[in-house]
């Protein structure tokens, strides 16, 4: 290798081990800590959701919801939209969740039924205990 | 006593000097329209941005607990706080209507082909840095439409697989749109953007003086513009009067439309535990909110949205034929009129519930 070769090739690992040794810390720097708590548990009692009714819940940070339904018992689900976030709505007449962003419509289960979402909206943990609904 | 004063920051400044050269002698082909004179329309705009900016500074809060009373407060109890607002959204509104009228008539004259691609890439550059600008500056009032608005556009890179969830986490600063969004937001539209925004315009310029503006297509004159008027005080006037127009039409609005750009949303307080019904983004949104409505795949819908940018920014390299009279070019004429048709359709549909 040409003596000029050489040194250019030492200038540009020495330049990007320095850009790198900038940009790392700020890439880290802008990434949100772990911050999700784990192992959370929520207690809700059963004569707080009659059938075909539901309760809105934070799980996790993250707005969800349990119905009970007809047949089902007890479902615990994210509200939280896989298409672009929004939160959906149960429609207890329906028994569906709609998005009010982009329409998109998921089954009691979670599934999607119709609209945009790529996925079914996260299902939750949920255990019945007693009197009590446990989710997480 | 006076006259030597002067004379003394003459020879130092030399400022007639640069008006002679840089105004009086720089020369503008014959036949430049009103739609030359859009962008020192833009550019004042953003000047306006820029100080109504500082003076609402003064009371915004930046925090969830105290951001959208402290922009409440502003409209209802600081004296003319409404009126620097209200110029503020209205100058935002209007900012990219002149920057996308200023695109459409470049666009119309091909004022983009050799040797000015560079001039329309950084001008394209500067649109999506301008409403980077709107949709930072919509969060900050922390209203339900700021709060909604933010979660779908933050969702955005979810689509790809990998790195998205990685990238709308970094964006929000957690897993939803929070507090800490709202400090990102806030010292991406007062600290972080300007700076961009100065770079591309200065650049832009740069341009623009290098190579001068381009020649009518339907003038006469030259490209080399030997047959030129001066830039002062011939364009120069031309500029005073859109500046003008420009005013007229802030006040008209703020007078006689204040709800316009604010919708009933734009005025609840951001609750993260409810979407409202029918939620909509600004109208310059419209389109790509509808578009990722219809279209089933949020992957191909979004990477479309992609595609369609990239080969906006890049046409003027893709467009290699040279002329550059548009009335000569039937087939541009009609993806021209087929584009807008499809984007004014798609904003209108988009309004509907």
């Amino acid at each position: 290798m040409k003596r000029r070769n050489f040194l250019k090739l030492l200038t540009f690992i020495l330049g990007s081990t320095a850009v790198s040794s900038f940009a790392y810390p700020l890439i880290r720097f802008l990434a949100p800590p772990q911050t999700k708590a784990t192992g959370e548990r929520i207690s809700i009692k059963k004569s707080d959701i009659p059938l075909g009714k539901g309760q809105e819940i934070v799980f996790g940070g993250t707005p969800a919801i349990v119905v009970n339904v007809q047949g089902m018992g007890y479902i615990a689900l994210s509200r939280v939209c896989t298409h672009l976030g929004c939160l959906v709505e149960y429609n207890k007449e329906t028994n569906r969740f709609i998005c009010p962003c982009h329409a998109g419509t998921f089954s009691v289960e979670g599934h999607v039924i119709s609209g945009p979402p790529p996925k079914p909206l996260a299902r939750l943990p949920l255990n019945v205990q007693g009197d009590n609904i446990i989710i997480g | 006593m006076r006259q030597k004063i002067k004379e003394r920051w003459e020879e130092r400044v030399g400022l007639k000097e640069i008006i002679r050269t840089k105004l009086k002698e720089y020369k503008v082909p014959k036949g430049v329209n009103i739609f030359y004179t859009l962008g020192i329309v833009t550019l004042l705009a953003y000047m306006v941005q820029a100080v109504s900016g500082y003076f609402l500074l003064i009371y915004y809060i930046p925090h969830p607990d105290h951001a959208f009373k402290s922009v409440q407060d502003m409209m209802n109890v600081v004296p003319f706080g409404w009126l620097l607002r209200m110029v503020h959204i209205v100058v935002s509104n209007l900012m990219v209507v002149v920057i996308i009228l200023h695109l459409l008539s470049i666009f119309i004259m091909l004022s983009y082909k050799k040797p000015r691609e560079l001039t329309w890439v950084a001008g394209v550059c500067l649109l999506f840095v301008t409403l980077i600008f709107c949709l930072s500056g919509y969060l900050l009032p922390w209203s339900q439409r700021s709060l909604w608005a933010t979660t779908i556009v933050t969702n955005i890179p979810t689509a790809f697989p990998v790195i998205g969830e990685y990238i709308a986490n970094m964006l929000r600063g957690g897993e939803n749109v929070s507090g800490i969004t709202l400090s990102r937001f806030f010292a991406l539209h007062i600290a972080f953007l300007p700076p961009i925004f100065l770079s591309i315009v200065g650049f832009h310029i740069f341009l623009v003086r290098r190579l001068g503006l381009s020649t009518p297509s339907v003038s006469k004159s030259a490209e080399g513009h030997a047959d030129a008027h001066s830039f002062y005080p011939y364009f120069f006037l031309k500029q005073v009067f859109m500046i003008m127009v420009f005013f007229s039409v802030v006040f008209f609005m703020i007078t006689f439309m204040p709800t316009l750009f604010t919708p009933e949303a734009a005025n609840t307080p951001a609750d993260p535990l409810k979407t409202p019904l029918h939620i909509k983004p600004e109208w310059y949104f419209l389109a790509p909110y509808q578009m990722l409505r219809i279209i089933p795949n949020k992957f191909f819908g979004i990477s479309m949205q992609i595609l369609l940018i990239a080969i906006f920014m890049l046409w003027p390299f893709l467009d290699t034929k040279e002329e550059k009279n548009i009335l000569k070019r039937p087939l541009l004429i009609v993806m021209l009129i087929a584009a807008l048709a499809i984007w004014v359709s798609l904003t209108i549909w988009g309004k509907r519930p």
